[in-house]
């Protein structure tokens, strides 16, 4: 029963990895620095709640006075275009995100 | 010590130490709180300081990219980070609040807090709470020892200056008691031979106007023993020989009545007998005298011309009530008040109460003085 447990959850584990990498990164590639938008992210709005709400809110529809990149970036490469994925999954993914660049479960 | 300079003592002591314990206790708040104030902004400055030490090595902490951030630690002080929703991100101080964050200064036993907000939030964190032990400043109980110091001091010279303030009365009662012993030392001799002459003239003799001359020489002179017998009892302080002996009160107070019923004829005074056969008290005869004679003759004194004395004397108490003019609530506070007289038409000299006080007190009798002005005034002896 251990073991099936654990085989699933592993195996769900994987999905959601592999769900992450079908969404995310095959546009922002490998060389993406996420960990750098995370601490962006971070450093305006603190809370793990703020933070995945403004992310959602940036995602779902993309303005220049949202994004916590600098407007000179912005202009260079302009702006994402909108997230075609339903709420529920986008959050989803938002939450694999998060999980795996925050900087607060880094800290000993 | 005279009669009422323990009182003044007490009245000028507890006024003058009153006064300044309230200045001190004025003085020495104020200080409490300044010394406070300057504690809490010197520790204040200190958690300051350390904050920035913490919000800097955060910074740096933030840039980082490694996949493990370690939080700074300090010798002399904890901290603690909390989220802009304050919920707690990493703390290295114990038994931190870990839902919510109290902002500014306080303190928590021996320990001093300061919970400050920050931006931008390295690392997530909102507020920066830091913890130190609280400098080791006892305000409260320095203050205490120097207070009971300060009081003792005050105390002391209190004590120093109503002496010196009471030195000049002082002088003037030994002056006062120094006359009136020098007079009574000249008064004795008259006196006996006055009272020893008249007992002996053979009024058979006298006419008519002679015996009235004579009537009223024995009244004067009766009047001059009392006062005599008055001041020798003060002047001996009261240390006349003891006898206490099985009184019997009845025929004390007959005797008495007898002895002033010249001088209350002089005045149309009629006394009013109501005295019990067989009462007995057990004292000292001279000073149950001093008593009676001391309250039958302010009864005759102040009573007016024409009025009646009433003499109660049953088992347990003896009273005395005049139809005289009676004394003000004031006057009656003031009663036993040595060398104090209301009414300066008659003779005496103030003494009469304060040897009544001194005789009641020895033998535990209560006096009861019910007195109206222009009514009367009655005098109840109650053992």
């Amino acid at each position: 029963m251990v073991k099936k447990t654990a085989l699933f959850i592993l195996f769900c584990t994987l999905l959601n990895a592999w769900e992450f990498d079908k969404n995310c990164l095959v546009c922002h590639g490998e060389d993406f620095k996420f960990h750098i938008i995370m601490n962006k992210y971070t450093l305006k709005y603190s809370s793990e709640q703020r933070i995945k709400e403004a992310i959602f809110e940036y995602l779902k529809e993309p303005d220049i006075n949202k994004s916590i990149l600098p407007p000179e970036y912005i202009k260079k490469f302009g702006l994402k275009q909108k997230s075609n994925l339903d709420d529920e999954k986008l959050k989803k993914m938002i939450d694999i995100y998060y999980k795996r660049f925050n900087q607060q479960s880094k800290i000993y | 010590m005279y009669s009422g300079e323990r009182k003044s003592i007490l009245y000028v002591l507890g006024l003058y130490l009153s006064s300044t314990i309230l200045l001190i206790a004025t003085f020495f708040t104020s200080y409490y709180y300044y010394e406070q104030e300057q504690f809490i902004h010197s520790e204040k400055e200190i958690l300051k300081k350390y904050t920035l030490e913490v919000s800097d090595k955060l910074s740096a902490l933030s840039e980082s990219s490694s996949e493990r951030l370690q939080y700074p630690r300090f010798e002399d002080f904890n901290s603690a980070i909390y989220d802009i929703d304050k919920n707690l991100i990493f703390s290295t101080i114990e038994d931190i609040n870990t839902k919510n964050v109290k902002q500014g200064f306080y303190t928590i036993d021996a320990d001093s807090y300061l919970a400050s907000p920050i931006t931008p939030y390295y690392l997530g964190a909102a507020y920066i709470v830091i913890q130190k032990k609280s400098k080791d400043v006892d305000i409260l109980n320095n203050l205490i020892y120097i207070a009971i110091i300060t009081v003792l001091i005050t105390v002391i010279t209190s004590f120093f200056l109503v002496n010196i303030v009471l030195k000049p009365i002082r002088e003037n009662i030994k002056l006062l008691d120094n006359f009136i012993k020098d007079t009574t030392h000249e008064l004795n001799t008259p006196i006996t031979a006055i009272l020893a002459n008249v007992e002996t003239i053979d009024s058979s003799n006298c006419d008519e106007k002679t015996l009235r001359k004579l009537e009223r020489i024995k009244i004067a002179s009766a009047s001059i023993s009392n006062l005599y017998q008055d001041l020798i009892y003060l002047l001996l302080n009261h240390k006349t020989s003891l006898q206490n002996v099985d009184l019997n009160l009845s025929q004390i107070v007959t005797q008495r009545v007898k002895y002033f019923t010249n001088m209350a004829n002089m005045k149309k005074i009629e006394f009013i007998l109501d005295i019990k056969e067989g009462v007995h008290f057990f004292a000292d005869r001279q000073k149950m005298e001093r008593l009676i004679d001391n309250i039958l003759s302010n009864a005759i004194k102040y009573t007016n011309k024409s009025t009646k004395i009433t003499i109660t004397l049953k088992e347990t108490y003896l009273s005395i009530e005049d139809e005289g003019k009676g004394m003000s609530k004031n006057e009656l506070d003031k009663i036993f008040t040595r060398y104090l007289r209301f009414d300066k038409t008659q003779g005496g000299f103030g003494i009469g109460y304060s040897i009544i006080k001194s005789i009641i007190d020895d033998y535990a009798i209560k006096i009861d003085i019910e007195s109206k002005p222009n009514k009367g005034t009655k005098v109840t002896l109650t053992w």
